[in-house]
């Protein structure tokens, strides 16, 4: 359903993205893993054009888009069934948490008031903030904050959900929290790309893991050839590394 | 020590003066704010060549003392609108610009360069990953600004933007120079009649403690009931 091809970018003279080539299909619940500075983010940002890759193709579906000629249709069709949970959460400040539920609804979607707060009120019970639903993001921990921004990116029905390293900013004790809420997600059987540096929770959750080294896809299959039988060395040292941290 | 009577008197002429002080004074902080913000803006998105020209401003416009600017503009103003205007074909008698005018617009030129550097301060605070979020959900450019971006810097700035609203009363009363009236020439007119002048400005201070009062609380109240949204 996503397919993409021969990605290039780069920042000045650094080169951060060497032609990456990934597709994904319906239902995959794909993890990200990789050394920091990989461009892990820079590529989920390609999907949504957040990041502008100098040349690549993607395909979601029927859109297609090569991007040296990127279409601002094709961009926001891409945008408007993609949806992005951030590192930093990302949150909107000056808006409750129901507002930021509703917000993209109102705004983007054209629902009604009515609607949107009945939708909002749905995924907030399902990340289990009920009961801040009317709390501003200052009043927030930064559990529930990713909370808030996994439930304003479930609203508005994506087709693929993009987790950027969601529990990399969070105190140990509060990644917990989050981890329970993405697993209900995925196993919800929505279309999922995951970066993360959690390889438990990886290994648990994810149908295919892929792993990006130096700009490209270094390896990319199943969590038991990935973390079982590692086909490089690179792959066989990072594996090593994650696992002293944990 | 004081005369009662030419106290009362004498408040009654200078608090005359009051409204159309004020009236300048919001003109100027509407107009300071507008230009400033549109500064601000030009350097937060790093537009080229406009960017050097608001730097250039900046530092001319915070330079140089106000009464100068004022003076200028009283001399060189209608005649360079007066040019422009009948080089566009437009009959009008820009050397009738009334001179309240010409000061509303001189301090607006030198506020505006605070005002800016308000904004682009308000701005930079601004956490730029909202934008990422905004977009990824699909909404546009002006969408973010009406949702997010402007209400969050409207917030930051608002206690600067208060200080500069007495900055600018203040600045008026360099009006005097070139002969409008407002609150503080107000009382040198009256003490000149009289010959009372420490009455008349001890008036003027007054006056000018209770408008610095107000326009305080009303920041203040406005901040809160901003506040408690973030
Ligand atoms: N906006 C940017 N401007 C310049 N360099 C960037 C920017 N974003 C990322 N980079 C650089 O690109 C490289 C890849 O970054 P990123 O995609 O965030 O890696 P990862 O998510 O795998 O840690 C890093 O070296 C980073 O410093
Ligand atoms: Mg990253």
């Amino acid at each position: 359903m996503l397919e993409l091809k021969d990605i290039r970018l780069s920042y000045g003279s650094t080169q951060v993205l060497n032609g990456v080539n990934l597709s994904v299909k319906r239902g995959d619940v794909a993890s990200i893993i990789g050394p920091s500075g990989t461009g892990k983010t820079t590529l989920l940002k390609c999907i949504n054009y957040l990041a502008k890759p100098s040349s690549g193709t993607i395909a979601f579906d029927q859109i297609q888009m090569d991007y040296q000629h990127a279409d601002k249709t094709a961009i926001q069709a891409i945008r408007l069934r993609t949806a992005m949970v951030f590192q930093q959460f990302n949150v909107f400040k000056n808006m409750t948490v129901i507002q930021n539920v509703m917000d993209p609804l109102v705004v983007v979607q054209r629902k009604s008031r009515e609607e949107a707060r009945e939708i909002a009120l749905r995924e907030l019970e399902r990340v289990g903030l009920s009961s801040k639903q009317d709390s501003y993001p200052s009043q927030l921990s930064g559990g529930q904050l990713q909370r808030t921004g996994i439930a304003r990116a479930l609203a508005v029905r994506p087709d693929v959900m993009l987790f950027d390293e969601p529990t990399s900013s969070l105190d140990p004790e509060l990644v917990g929290e989050v981890l329970k809420v993405i697993k209900d997600v995925t196993s919800s059987g929505i279309t999922s790309l995951l970066v993360t540096h959690e390889m438990q929770f990886a290994k648990s959750i994810s149908n295919r893991i892929i792993f990006m080294d130096r700009g490209v896809v270094a390896a990319d299959g199943s969590p038991t050839e990935i973390f079982d039988s590692p086909s490089s060395l690179r792959l066989a040292q990072f594996l090593n590394s994650e696992h002293s941290l944990q | 020590m004081f005369d009662t009577d030419i106290l009362l008197q004498d408040s009654r002429e200078i608090l005359g003066a009051v409204p159309v002080t004020l009236a300048m004074a919001f003109t100027t902080f509407v107009l300071s704010t507008i230009v400033g913000s549109l500064f601000a803006l030009v350097e937060y998105r790093r537009i080229p060549v406009l960017r050097e020209l608001v730097f250039a401003y900046k530092v001319v416009f915070k330079g140089v003392p106000m009464v100068i600017v004022i003076f200028l503009a009283y001399f060189g103003l209608p005649p360079a609108l007066q040019f422009l205007l009948s080089s566009a074909g437009i009959n009008f008698n820009a050397h009738e610009t009334p001179n309240w005018v010409i000061l509303v617009l001189a301090v607006t030129g030198c506020v505006a360069a605070f005002q800016a550097e308000i904004i682009k301060g308000a701005l930079n605070a601004f956490d730029i990953g909202q934008s990422d979020a905004a977009y990824s959900l699909g909404y546009t450019s002006g969408q973010l600004f009406r949702r997010v971006l402007f209400p969050q810097v409207a917030l930051t700035a608002i206690p600067d933007l208060t200080t500069s609203m007495m900055v600018i009363m203040k600045a008026l009363s360099l009006g005097f120079a070139i002969e409008v009236v407002d609150i503080f020439a107000q009382s040198q007119l009256t003490a000149a009649l009289n010959f009372y002048y420490l009455e008349a400005f001890v008036i003027a201070v007054v006056i000018y403690m209770v408008i610095a009062y107000i326009v305080t609380q009303i920041a203040d109240r406005l901040e809160q009931a901003l506040r408690v949204r973030t």
